[in-house]
C-alpha cells in the first residue's frame, strides 16, 4: 500500500435495502405479514485516491451518496463491496484504533457534552481518546488562541451560538491531532464571518500540520477558499475528479458584455460593428443588448469595436462563477463538457465597469 | 484499566449535570423504591393467606426478592438500554459512537449510566440481612465471595439478554416492544421456580434464564440443597448469554445503517 496516500478507495459500493410501504389501510395491513423490499445503491463502485496533505472538496446534490462515502471512510458504515484504506486501515475493521487517526465534524450534529462546560467535554474527549495530560495542554492551548474560545471555555454548550458551538467542535474533533480530517458540512448555517475564520483555520491547519481533510459542503465558495481539488457525486457515481480550475475553464464557456444605451441602436448595426468577431448578439428592446464572448476573444476587443461608435449609459461585465458551473453539471448529469452555448450556466457575477 | 478510568470519568459528569438538578435525583430514587416496595407488599399479602410458598417460607421468599434487588440495581445502573432504538439509531447518535476509540456498547452503557438505582441495591442487602438473621443463617467465609460472584454473573445475564435483544434495532426499521415484556417476564425469576409448571420452568431456566438472577443463586445462601446445583451453573451462564449478547451485538453494528444524511 502507497504509503503517501491517506486515503485508497476502490470500486466502493454501498447498497441500501429500503422496506416500501404499499398505500393505505390494507396497504399497511400487508405489509404487516409481508414487506416489500427495494434495493437502492446509493453508492456505485466508486474510486479515488487522495494523498497525504491534501484538501479535498466531496460535493454533490442532496442525496448523491456523500455522506454515505463519508460514513464508509470513517468506519460507521460497512461498505457492501469494494476495497478502501484509510490511513493505513480498513476503516469498518479495525474502528477503534484506526479513529485515533482520524477527526470527523459533523455540521449537523455536536460532538460535545450538551450540559457541561466545554472545557469538560474536551477533558472527557482526552480520556477517551488517551491523550497525554501535556501534549493535550499544548494542543488545546494552541487551538484555543487560534479559534479565541477563552471566553467560552466554562460555558455550559447549550448555551453557546451556533457559531461558538461549531468552534469548539472543531477543536474537540482536532485534539488528539489526528492527521487526517473529514467534515461533513462544517459551515452549514454559519454567518459569513464565523465560516471566514473556520476556512482560514482549516487553510493554516492544513499548511502547519500537513492533515489532509476531506470535506463536503453545499457552500461552494468553502470549495474555492480551500480546495485544490474537487470530486463531484452525481447519484452515487462519480462525475467530476480534478482540480477547481481546470473545472472552471473547462465550463466556463465564456463571458457575457451587456449594454445600456443612451439612444436606440438595432441589433443589426452592432453585428455589423463586430463581424470580424466570433460573438453572439442578442438584444431585449433598441436601448439594452447584451454580447455573448467566447474564451479566447479579449473583452476589450468587443468593447473597443462598441464604444467609439454607440452612446453607451452602462456596462456590465458578467463571469461564470463556481456555482453556476456546477448548478449546469448537476443540471445535465455529467461534467462532459457540450458545445452547445444553449447550455450555457446562467450568470450572476458582476463586475461594474 | 482504560474502562475503568472511562467509568469514573463518566460518573463524574454524570454527577455534575445531575447535581444540578437534585429534585430529579431525588424523584427518581423515590419513585424507584415505591415501585419495589408495592412488589414486597404483594410478597407479604401473598404470605397472609399462606405459611409457605412451593415450600418456601415467607422469609426465605423475601429473602431471594432482596438477592434479586442487587444484581438488578447494578444492572439498571450501568445497563440502560430503554430507548437506545430512538436515540442511538432513529436519531443517528451511533454515528458520534462509532468515531470515537473505545468499544461502542460500552459508550452507550456510559452514557447512560443511572446512579440512583444504586439504591435498590443497598435496600436489598438491607433487605437480605433482616430476613436472613430472622431465618437464624450465619455468615461463612464464603459468603461474602460467593455474593461478589453471583451478584456479578447475574448482572451478566441481564446485559446478555438485553443487549441481544436491543442488537435487534440493528435490523428491523421500527423500534421493538420487546423490551417490556422482557421487564415482566424477569419478575418471575424472584419466586421459587418449583412453583411454576414445566414449561414456564424450562423457559426461565434455559431461554430467558431469569431464575439465575433470583431464586437459583439466592438458594445458595438459603442452603436450600434442591437447587444448589443450579446455584453454581450461574457463572457459567453469565459466560454465555453475555457472549450470545456480546456476538450478536457486533454482527448487528455491521448492519447499521446510519440515519438521514
Amino acid at each position: 500500500m502507497n504509503e503517501l496516500l491517506a486515503i485508497e478507495v476502490e470500486d466502493l459500493r454501498k447498497t441500501f435495502k429500503v422496506q416500501r410501504n404499499r398505500e393505505g389501510l390494507k396497504g399497511a395491513f400487508q405489509d404487516l405479514f409481508k414487506r416489500q423490499y427495494q434495493e437502492v445503491t446509493a453508492v456505485k463502485d466508486i474510486s479515488f485516491q487522495i494523498p497525504q496533505g491534501e484538501i479535498c472538496g466531496y460535493i454533490g446534490e442532496n442525496g448523491a451518496g456523500k455522506s454515505t462515502t463519508i460514513k464508509m471512510l470513517t468506519g460507521i458504515l460497512v461498505p457492501t463491496s469494494g476495497h478502501l484504506s484509510v490511513g493505513g486501515y480498513v476503516p469498518y475493521q479495525e474502528r477503534e484504533k484506526f479513529v485515533k487517526n482520524i477527526g470527523v465534524v459533523f455540521g449537523q450534529r455536536s460532538q460535545l457534552w450538551w450540559d457541561i462546560g466545554v472545557i469538560e467535554s474536551f477533558q472527557l474527549l482526552r480520556k477517551v481518546y488517551q491523550v497525554p495530560e501535556q501534549d493535550f495542554k499544548k494542543r488545546l492551548d494552541e487551538l484555543v488562541e487560534r479559534l479565541q474560545l477563552q471566553d467560552l471555555l466554562s460555558r455550559p454548550v447549550r448555551k453557546l451560538s451556533l457559531g461558538q458551538r461549531m468552534r469548539c467542535e472543531l477543536v474537540a474533533a482536532l485534539l488528539h491531532n489526528p492527521s487526517i480530517v473529514f467534515l461533513d458540512e462544517p459551515t452549514i448555517g454559519l454567518d459569513i464571518v464565523v465560516k471566514s475564520e473556520i476556512r482560514d483555520f482549516l487553510r493554516d491547519m492544513n499548511r502547519e500540520h500537513g492533515t489532509t481533510i476531506l470535506l463536503t459542503t453545499h457552500d461552494l465558495q468553502d470549495i474555492e477558499a480551500l480546495c485544490s481539488r474537487v470530486i463531484m457525486l452525481d447519484d452515487g457515481r462519480i462525475i467530476y475528479d480534478g482540480g477547481l480550475e481546470e473545472l472552471k475553464n473547462r465550463w466556463g464557456t465564456g463571458r457575457e458584455v451587456l449594454f445600456q444605451f443612451g439612444r436606440s441602436t438595432k441589433l443589426a448595426q452592432l453585428e455589423a460593428w463586430t463581424q470580424q468577431l466570433p460573438v453572439k448578439w442578442s438584444a431585449e428592446n433598441d436601448l439594452n443588448a447584451k454580447v455573448w464572448i467566447p474564451l479566447e476573444i479579449n473583452v476589450s476587443d468587443v468593447l473597443g469595436s462598441v464604444v467609439g461608435q454607440a452612446d453607451i449609459t452602462d456596462i456590465k461585465i458578467i463571469e461564470t462563477n463556481t456555482d453556476d458551473i456546477v448548478r449546469s453539471i448537476y443540471q445535465s448529469g455529467s461534467a462532459v463538457k457540450m458545445d452547445n452555448p444553449e447550455t450555457e450556466p446562467e450568470k450572476d457575477k458582476v463586475a461594474h465597469v | 484499566m482504560y474502562y475503568l478510568g472511562l467509568i469514573s470519568e463518566y460518573l463524574k459528569n454524570y454527577m455534575k449535570t445531575r447535581l444540578t438538578y437534585r429534585a430529579d435525583f431525588w424523584v427518581e430514587v423515590i419513585s424507584d423504591l415505591l415501585f419495589q416496595a408495592t412488589n414486597l407488599i404483594f410478597i407479604f399479602v401473598i404470605f397472609m393467606h399462606t405459611n409457605s410458598l412451593g415450600g418456601w417460607s415467607e422469609n426465605e421468599v423475601v429473602f431471594v426478592y432482596g438477592f434479586f434487588m442487587v444484581p438488578f440495581g447494578i444492572f439498571s445502573c450501568f445497563i440502560n438500554l430503554w430507548g437506545f432504538s430512538e436515540r442511538y439509531i432513529v436519531k443517528g447518535e451511533m454515528d458520534r459512537i462509532m468515531t470515537r476509540p473505545a468499544h461502542n456498547l460500552f459508550q452507550i452503557f456510559l452514557e447512560n449510566v443511572d446512579p440512583p438505582a444504586l439504591v435498590g441495591s443497598i435496600i436489598g442487602i438491607i433487605i437480605m440481612v433482616i430476613s436472613g438473621s430472622n431465618l437464624g443463617l450465619v455468615m461463612e467465609w464464603w459468603t461474602i465471595p460467593a455474593m461478589i460472584i453471583l451478584t456479578l454473573s447475574a448482572v451478566a445475564i441481564y446485559t446478555g439478554i438485553y443487549t441481544t435483544l436491543t442488537s435487534l434495532s440493528f435490523y428491523s426499521d421500527a423500534p421493538t416492544g420487546i423490551l417490556p415484556l422482557m421487564y415482566n417476564i424477569q419478575s418471575y425469576g424472584r419466586y421459587p421456580v418449583t412453583i411454576y409448571n414445566r414449561a414456564i420452568q424450562v423457559l426461565l431456566t434455559w431461554i430467558m434464564p431469569f431464575a439465575f438472577v433470583g431464586i437459583y443463586p439466592a438458594s445458595l445462601f438459603l442452603h436450600r440443597e434442591e437447587m444448589q446445583r443450579m446455584a453454581f451453573l450461574t457463572p457459567v451462564m453469565g459466560i454465555i448469554f453475555f457472549s450470545i449478547g456480546l456476538t450478536a451485538w457486533n454482527y448487528g453494528v455491521k448492519k447499521y445503517r446510519g440515519a438521514g444524511s
